[in-house]
């Protein structure tokens, strides 16, 4: 141990440290500072980012030691006195933040950069922050708040002496209305938690702070495939520090998120099935020691055949091996068939005057969002086990925990801290959280766990790798007559959503085009790599991309416009799909044009330069799944508002707000409906103690759902209050109204301010307490398979990509991204372009750059460097246009926007690739060697062996 | 340093000598266990990944007498511990040495250049997918013949470490006619950068373990033009896949390197004469590309050929 000093914040502090400790851990457990984010500890994110004697410095990889006697600055120190810095200011006002989890690291690489450069250029910006990694925004609002922050630092910087005080946004101080009448509603409006984020006091999972906590890590395994012939923990458990040793058998329950996919268990039991599975936990009283202890658990196995890809796991199991699961289909590694026919594809095919028929290939993705997997559970003083975890689900965590810990369910709790970023990653329940609660249950201590990057990616459930075949058929008029597709989809070792992803590769074609003849076959196979489950899209996006590139190679072949074909086949509003989805809202004809137009497509499109070109496509997805995965009794939503003397509307929901900003939509629907400011309303959310149940942050549920319930409840609240208020003033209640944080009579002669009327409602009985639910209408046919993809409406979209293929490298570079999505109505415009843009940006590194790699069944590229999102440089411009088709059930008109508008991005991209040179992509990511030889081959230039 | 005699060097430490001669004394005790640490950029990841086990860090960032820039002898003096970014901000090497700035600005990202160091990236570790790896992955795949093990997991062969080179700085300095100069235990010597690279991707480098660059020495006074490329799936934080940098110097004189290809830096030198298809060849000759790398090996090696022949094109050969 050392003995250092260093000044933090204008704070001194004396600590011992490690010789070899980093700045970032010493920062976080010894300071107690955790604002400072760690992302992947390899100096490759950016989310540690901290500024030691005025100079960046990536937290992570800068040894402690090296700061003694420095002076250091962290995101905890930027704001003075509660007055936020002016970028912070804007970093809230712009929308620059979502989950927050890049945000400190992302305003401490900022303030450095302006220091150095107060007048830079957008590229200069995009160069600046190109070391720090965000998933969520796209970075075009980061960039945007630091283009207009810079020239208020220079003048902020010009003024001496005095301390600008600055102005709290309040953005409902402002409020106009508008010419729909609304007050907040339809405003761009900062998320309610953005102060928070942006200043480091925002709590993430890892960020809480126990005293005499215990430390748990992995042991996990290093084969594929394998029987455990035996553990010893004997040497691990001598290791002074270490409490508890746990192996698999003590967990025999079995879990997994869908009920009839029950397959995994907390550590793996008899056997191994893919590299990285937990075998062993430690619980010790740091996490070195449980580090070291792990080391010290010797596993004997004997390996078993592996079954590494989709054609291996098609094979039938030889007598000699064994299968990946006893439950597996048809003596292979299947673990589930989906079909739906509608009308006879093969001879529609036959029929077709024309027809396309490709075969695709989709590598795996993974969520990479910017905050690893972590949680915290302990026995709190009612003697509930309390886990605080990084979830998307804390209903189904519940669930399971009782299930698997065998544990009444109301002696469980399960909070959902700020979370960083889930896209579906953080959406099944986990290993780590079932083992931490178990653990910390038994030994009667807090139990902490983390994640690192590359556990979060052996960890995965991400998107599926696919290989399928798809075949589009259309008439001389350009009218789509069938489609018929054979999807195979890569599910590694267990279950996952995997059934339901089976069922959305094929369902989901069934718009926005009228097709009356569709069929598909879909099956997802078992493989010993780490499971695949929900990302965002789910399911939907490879299809999509498939059936969209279709389209554009048909149009290509018979000389018609891609747009003018696709115009020439889109749903009306109002109908049933070939399955029996009920499309009611459809703003995709609007969504096209909207992107045509504005990419000038008719001048360029196929008019442009070798190298240079344009490219299509459309997509449609759920605004939440009409059937729940738990059938029951049960709403889908519920949510409960309670206010009492002091005015304050307390807003109780268990729906999970990961960063797409749901607690913000909750408190501007509710504030809307009861005609007051935003910061009247406070929201209590994600907490299965406290809030009524919400099935979670998953398949655009929860504005729709969520929204309609607070809706109703907010309703309700307003018609007790103004109930009240008519009795005691002897008025009619349908001669008053609520608005501008008041009661008023329509004859204007009743006007009593919020406060006055809640005193009047509270009168004699105290607070109020209302609630509102949410159940989706019975929809859907009657035939097997007929509620995969149905939902009480769709949100639909189109994107033009505009890229640059250097065909020296065969390199693709996105020049621009023209985008419309149809959700309904923005409740807030604000938040709705983020997420549209974050899925743009998504989109485009499966397109380009992002795949998991695997050897012999090892992920090749298990971290957050060789995993590759698009940086701020890679990132095209981004013309973000939101369409608003007002849904007739959507709360004020509002459906999805969180996943939808990724579907196109991939497809328009690729297209634009043949646009430019020629070449068709039918394997993502694009690869330039691929483009290369597609281009020589038109040019029949010899290839360098 | 009284403190010297009372050092247990079986303990981990984390030392800051302030000069050169005091950092390699203190090498000299830990004998095999230590590593310099500079900016930290390099190192600290391949700690993270278990691949350097160092129980000793000797902190050299604290040496004055390496953060500076000067002229001697006709021959611009770089201190190796000059930070990436701050190159640009010398006049001497803007004016003289765009390539170098370039080849400088296109390492990692913006917070990486403003904590590595020149000597820290021309001494950047080789790097091979299967071996910038955790402890995990590489049990799994049994170990690889750079982390002990018996097999090149890249080429299935059990005799040669075919890790790549990685810096990027390097190769323009070589391409530049630099030098380094070295002090190890009371001797100073001064090698042209190229010489101090072996090939071999086990241990890239042939300078002792106690050895210390002290400057990167450039010729002034050179007329030239040159070019710089590399080749990287996105434009920020990756590693390179291809780098090159050709310098054409007005009395005809022609020198190529390329990392990222191979163990080593490529180096070819040549005058106007030459066939370029020829230089070309021989590039492919020497570079001894495998897959493991982002990009496939025939890819990178069809872009050599990319990268040089639109190098000629550029400088007007």
């Amino acid at each position: 141990m050392k003995q250092i000093q260093f000044t933090l914040n204008d704070k001194n502090y004396d600590l011992l440290v490690e010789p070899h400790e980093n700045l970032a851990k010493v920062l976080r457990d010894k300071c107690g500072l955790t604002g400072t984010k760690i992302g992947c500890e390899q100096g490759a994110c950016g989310a540690c980012t901290v500024q030691v004697n005025d100079t960046p410095v990536l937290s992570c990889i800068t040894p402690v030691i090296r700061c003694n006697g420095a002076n250091i600055l962290t995101i905890e120190g930027v704001a003075t006195n509660g007055a936020l810095h002016p970028l912070q200011e804007k970093f809230v006002e712009k929308g620059a933040i979502q989950c927050g989890f890049c945000t400190p690291g992302m305003v401490m690489t900022v303030l450095a950069f302006l220091r150095e450069n107060p007048n830079p250029t957008i590229d200069e910006i995009k160069e600046g922050i190109s070391g720090n990694l965000c998933r969520c925004t796209g970075y075009k609002k980061i960039i945007e708040a630091i283009a207009e922050a810079a020239p208020l630092m220079q003048s902020k910087a010009k003024k001496t002496g005095e301390e600008d005080a600055i102005k709290k946004e309040t953005p409902a101080s402002e409020v106009q209305s508008f010419a729909d009448g609304f007050q907040i509603v339809g405003k761009p409006t900062p998320y309610i938690d953005a102060r928070k984020k942006v200043t480091g006091q925002a709590q993430y999972a890892d960020d809480y702070q126990f005293k005499d906590a215990l430390h748990c890590k992995f042991l996990r395994s290093v084969y594929p495939h394998a029987r455990i012939m035996s553990i010893d923990t004997s040497e691990a458990e001598k290791l002074p520090g270490v409490r508890y040793v746990l192996i698999g058998d003590e967990l025999p329950e079995k879990f997994g998120i869908l009920p009839i996919s029950q397959d995994q268990t907390a550590l793996a039991i008899d056997k191994v099935k893919y590299i990285g599975e937990i075998v062993a936990a430690v619980a010790a009283d740091s996490e070195t020691i449980a580090a070291d202890a792990v080391n010290l658990i010797k596993v004997k196995y004997e390996e078993l055949k592996p079954y590494l890809s989709i054609q291996e796991s098609l094979e039938p199991v030889s007598e000699n091996d064994e299968a990946i699961h006893p439950h597996c289909r048809e003596g292979k590694n299947i673990h589930k068939r989906a079909s739906l026919r509608f009308g006879d594809q093969k001879a529609g095919l036959e029929e077709a005057d024309h027809r396309c028929r490709i075969h695709f290939e989709f590598e795996g993705l993974n969520h990479a969002f910017t905050e690893p997997h972590a949680c915290t559970a302990f026995s709190d003083t009612n003697g509930n086990l309390t886990l605080i975890t990084a979830t998307q689900i804390p209903h189904y965590v519940h669930r399971t925990l009782s299930k698997v810990l065998d544990i009444p369910m109301d002696k469980i709790r399960v909070i959902k801290p700020f979370l960083g970023g889930g896209f579906g990653g953080k959406g099944d329940p986990f290993a780590h959280e079932i083992i931490a609660a178990h653990l910390a249950k038994k030994l009667g201590k807090p139990v902490k766990v983390r994640l690192s990057r590359e556990e979060v990616f052996l960890t995965n459930h991400g998107r599926h790798p696919t290989e399928m075949d798809m075949e589009l058929g259309a008439n001389d008029d350009g009218k789509f007559t069938v489609l018929d597709s054979d999807i195979k989809i890569d599910g590694g070792a267990y279950g996952s959503f995997g059934v339901v992803t089976t069922y959305y590769n094929g369902v989901l074609l069934q718009a926005p085009y009228k097709i009356d003849n569709i069929g598909f076959d879909a099956c997802r196979v078992y493989t010993n790599k780490p499971p695949n489950g929900a990302m965002r899209g789910h399911g939907a996006v490879n299809p999509r991309f498939a059936m969209e590139v279709l389209i554009d190679e048909l149009a290509h072949q018979m000389g018609m416009d891609p747009c003018e074909i696709r115009f020439r086949n889109f749903l009306p509003s109002n109908t049933l799909t070939l399955g029996q989805f009920r499309i009611t809202s459809n703003g995709v004809r609007e969504a096209l044009q909207t992107v045509k137009d504005q990419s000038n497509w008719k001048e360029q499109y196929g008019k442009l330069p070798f190298g240079q070109g344009l490219g299509v496509a459309c997509g449609f997805y759920i605004s939440g799944s009409a059937l729940p995965i738990i059938w029951n009794e049960y709403p889908q939503t519920v949510v409960h508002i309670k206010v009492d003397f002091d005015g304050r509307v307390v807003v109780y929901s268990g729906a999970s707000d990961i960063g797409q900003g749901s607690d913000t939509m909750m408190a501007i629907i509710v504030a809307e409906v009861l005609g007051l400011d935003l910061d009247k309303i406070h929201i209590h959310s994600a907490d299965t103690l406290m809030t009524p149940v919400d099935l979670g942050s998953y398949s655009s549920r929860v504005t729709f759902m969520v929204g309609n319930a607070a809706k109703m409840a907010a309703e309700n609240l307003k018609q007790e209050i103004i109930k009240s208020v008519a009795k005691s003033r002897r008025l009619k209640p349908n001669s008053l109204e609520m608005k501008s944080q008041q009661i008023i009579s329509k004859d204007g002669k009743l006007d009593l301010s919020w406060k006055e009327a809640v005193d009047i409602a509270t009168a004699h009985r105290g607070a109020l307490a209302t609630s509102g639910y949410y159940v989706s209408p019975k929809l859907g046919g009657k035939f097997k398979g007929a509620g995969a993809g149905l939902s009480p409406s769709y949100s639909f979209g189109a994107v033009v990509a505009e890229v640059k293929v250097n065909s020296d490298t065969g390199q693709v570079a996105v020049q621009n991204l023209w985008g419309a999505h149809d959700c309904g109505k923005a409740l807030n415009p604000l938040a709705v372009e983020g997420q549209l843009e974050g899925s743009w940006h998504m989109g485009m590194g499966q397109a380009l750059s992002e795949a998991m790699k695997y050897h012999k069944g090892l992920v090749v590229n298990p971290n957050i460097l060789d995993y590759k999102i698009p940086t701020a440089l890679d990132i095209p411009d981004f013309h973000t246009n939101i369409i608003e088709s007002c849904d007739p059930e959507g709360p004020f008109g509002a459906k999805e926007c969180g996943e939808g508008a990724l579907h196109p991005a991939v497809p328009a991209i690729a297209n634009a690739v043949f646009d430019a040179v020629g070449v068709r992509i039918t394997s993502l990511p694009i690869s330039p060697e691929t483009i290369l030889k597609g281009i020589r081959t038109k040019e029949k230039i010899e290839v360098v062996q | 340093m009284n403190s010297l005699k009372m050092l247990d060097t079986k303990q981990p430490a984390y030392l800051s000598p302030d000069t050169v001669e005091e950092a390699v004394k203190l090498a000299s005790l830990f004998k095999d266990s230590f590593s310099y640490v500079a900016g930290g950029t390099d190192l600290w990841v391949n700690r993270y990944q278990g691949n350097n086990q160092s129980n000793c860090l000797i902190d050299i960032s604290q040496i004055q007498e390496l953060q500076t820039i000067s002229v001697a002898d006709q021959k611009l003096k770089i201190g190796a511990l000059v930070k990436l970014d701050q190159l640009r901000n010398y006049p001497e090497i803007r004016n003289n040495f765009p390539t170098l700035i370039e080849a400088a600005h296109s390492v990692g990202s913006p917070l990486i250049r403003k904590m590595g160091t020149l000597g820290g990236n021309i001494l950047c570790e080789n790097r091979c997918t299967f071996y910038n790896q955790s402890d995990l992955w590489r049990e799994a795949i049994n170990y690889c013949l750079k982390s002990g093990g018996d097999i090149c997991i890249a080429t299935g062969g059990t005799k040669v470490c075919y890790s790549e080179f990685v810096s990027d700085t390097a190769p323009a300095l070589i391409s530049l006619d630099a030098q380094v100069e070295i002090f190890d235990k009371n001797n100073t010597e001064i090698f042209k950068l190229e010489e101090i690279y072996t090939g071999d991707g086990i241990h890239p480098r042939k300078l002792s373990k106690t050895a210390i660059i002290k400057f990167i020495l450039l010729p002034l006074k050179q007329k030239y033009r040159a070019v710089f490329k590399k080749l990287r799936p996105r434009k920020s934080m990756d590693f390179t896949s291809l780098t090159t940098a050709v310098s054409f110097y007005k009395d005809g004189g022609l020198k190529i390197a390329l990392g990222g290809v191979s163990p080593k830096p490529v180096v070819i030198e040549s005058n106007i004469g030459e066939n370029q298809d020829a230089l070309i060849k021989e590039a492919l000759k020497l570079c001894k590309t495998v897959d493991n790398d982002v990009y496939s090996r025939l890819y990178r090696r069809e872009m050599i050929r990319q990268f040089l022949s639109k190098s000629f094109e550029e400088l007007s050969i």
